[in-house]
């Protein structure tokens, strides 16, 4: 591609989500999200195989359905009460109406399949803006508009981090894996929106975190399925020494900043007198937990019979920029202690 | 006036059932032609001339595009009719669907009509939509701007994914 068409690609990538950000008027913040939608395409299909098209394709119907749901519904909402403002208080019907086409733009559980079937024909850069990226302008309307009807979100949060569990248990692709650890996370997120608003953000951005290391780290070892990522041991044995670390965060166990979210988001739901939710939810996180311990078993718990030829490719340096997942990894291990002054920062 | 607006309402609902129902893309463009006269129709007819005019030239435009681009990909020599049992049947279910929508929702949200625009148009001399697209040219001018750059974006996403002759992203595999 050429470098000036891709950079005016990824400046509307970033103008895109920054409309969305900016805008207190559904038509821009509809607009935005077109940007964004229109932007990554050629992105897609940047390594042009029919794979590649087909995902492009999908997204492109996906998004464009969502898009057109979202702009029906602040029509019908600027028609009924007679303006376009976002932070105002929205008729039931078009806020059902736009909540669905944000549940179905970032994908939540019942609109969820586009979401692994997508992930897996794009490479894992492209992936890595998609699954983090495309995912902000999206929240940035769900956190910000009114909503009386606390059950849709509920229902779609639930659904979603039980069939985020459960569809990623027999796959052996990891882009599909990280798709529905994907749809778990934004489960969670969209449980917790219609009570405690900062506390999805805190969830995002920790997910964000969370999976950019995940991301970076199986770009690192070129693998895309769970045969290539035993052999990763040979090729970066310090990261494979942490990469399990960094699965079970994602998974949301203690020590681990992944524990933070889910942790919080229980107290909370508890607090509004959600037990039964809150219950389901934790179980659930259990089905994806599982797949989660499994990935670490085949990358770093086992190691498979070898010859000393095969083991020597962690002698040579990495073509690739390490920063970045050094960082992401470091914050995806050890933010836990920082909790209180995260909730303290990130209050809405 | 009455009749023409109650053809025109339900040739705008059946130009969309025969969309939704054909699955040959001749017949659905047609359609979506009939819908999009139909509805130039309606807004013509509730006072926005100049709206309806210009909404029906780019329908027209985008249309020839679609037409020829579906017929170029799918040049099918015996195309599904509305009368084949298959599509029928779509038909009478998208019919039956309407109308029980229509019964539902019967006298609530919908019954309002494009009033307000031209509310005090005795004492007005700017007819509602023609000063609608003065206002656009001059309070709207930063969102113009933005569209203009949309379909720059859009232009060069089109070109990336359609460019040369194997790179062709919608084409029969």
């Amino acid at each position: 591609m050429n470098p000036y068409v891709l950079f005016f690609l990824l400046f509307g990538l970033g103008l895109g989500t920054t409309t969305t950000f900016a805008s207190s008027h559904w038509l821009l913040a509809w607009m935005g999200l077109e940007i964004n939608t229109l932007a990554i395409l050629p992105l897609m299909t940047q390594d042009h195989h029919p794979r590649a098209v087909e995902a492009a394709t999908k997204y492109f119907l996906t998004q464009a359905t969502a898009a057109a749901m979202i702009l029906f519904g602040s029509t019908t909402n600027a028609w009924l009460t007679g303006q376009w403002d976002i932070q105002q208080a929205i008729h039931p019907l078009p806020a059902t109406m736009v909540m669905l086409g944000l549940a179905l733009k970032i994908g939540l559980a019942p609109m969820h399949s586009w979401l692994p079937e997508v992930l897996q024909g794009l490479n894992l850069t492209t992936g890595l803006i998609l699954s983090t990226w495309q995912k902000l302008a999206p929240f940035a309307l769900l956190l910000q508009f009114q909503t009386t009807s606390t059950s849709l979100l509920i229902a779609l949060g639930l659904a979603s981090t039980l069939i985020g569990g459960w569809g990623g248990l027999n796959q052996t692709q990891l882009r599909k894996i990280l798709a529905y650890s994907s749809i778990a996370h934004l489960g969670w997120m969209a449980l917790i929106l219609p009570f405690f608003p900062s506390l999805t953000l805190l969830t995002l951005i920790m997910y964000l975190i969370m999976t950019l290391s995940m991301f970076l780290a199986f770009k690192l070892n070129k693998s895309t399925n769970i045969n290539t990522l035993a052999l990763s041991w040979a090729k970066t044995p310090a990261l494979t020494a942490l990469a399990p670390l960094m699965l079970l965060s994602l998974g949301g166990l203690p020590p681990l900043t992944g524990f933070m979210p889910k942790w919080l988001i229980l107290q909370e739901l508890t607090k509004q007198e959600l037990a039964p939710a809150a219950t389901m939810a934790a179980l659930t996180a259990l089905l994806s937990l599982y797949f989660y311990l499994r990935l670490s078993y085949a990358m770093t718990l086992t190691t498979s019979p070898n010859n000393t030829a095969g083991i020597t490719p962690w002698r040579l340096p990495s073509t690739q920029s390490t920063l970045p997942l050094a960082i992401a990894a470091t914050t995806s291990l050890l933010l836990l202690p920082l909790t209180p002054a995260m909730t303290a920062l990130l209050k809405l | 006036m009455t009749y023409m607006m109650l053809l025109c309402l339900v040739g705008l609902v059946a130009g969309l059932i025969s969309v939704a129902s054909n699955p040959s893309p001749f017949f659905a463009a047609l359609g979506l032609v009939v819908a999009a006269g139909m509805g130039c129709g309606v807004l013509a007819g509730h006072g926005g001339s100049f709206l309806s005019l210009v909404l029906f030239l780019i329908y027209l435009g985008g249309m020839l595009v679609v037409f020829a681009y579906s017929a170029a990909l799918a040049a099918e020599p015996y195309p599904e009719g509305w009368g084949n049992r298959y599509v029928a049947v779509l038909v009478v279910a998208y019919v039956v669907s309407v109308g029980v929508a229509f019964w539902m929702f019967r006298g609530e949200w919908y019954e309002f009509s494009w009033v307000p625009v031209n509310e005090l148009s005795e004492f007005s001399v700017i007819w509602g939509d023609t000063g609608g697209v003065a206002l656009m040219y001059s309070s709207g001018s930063s969102m113009l701007v933005i569209s203009v750059w949309v379909l720059l974006l859009t232009l060069f996403v089109v070109l990336e994914l359609t460019r040369g002759l194997s790179r062709g992203a919608l084409r029969a595999v």
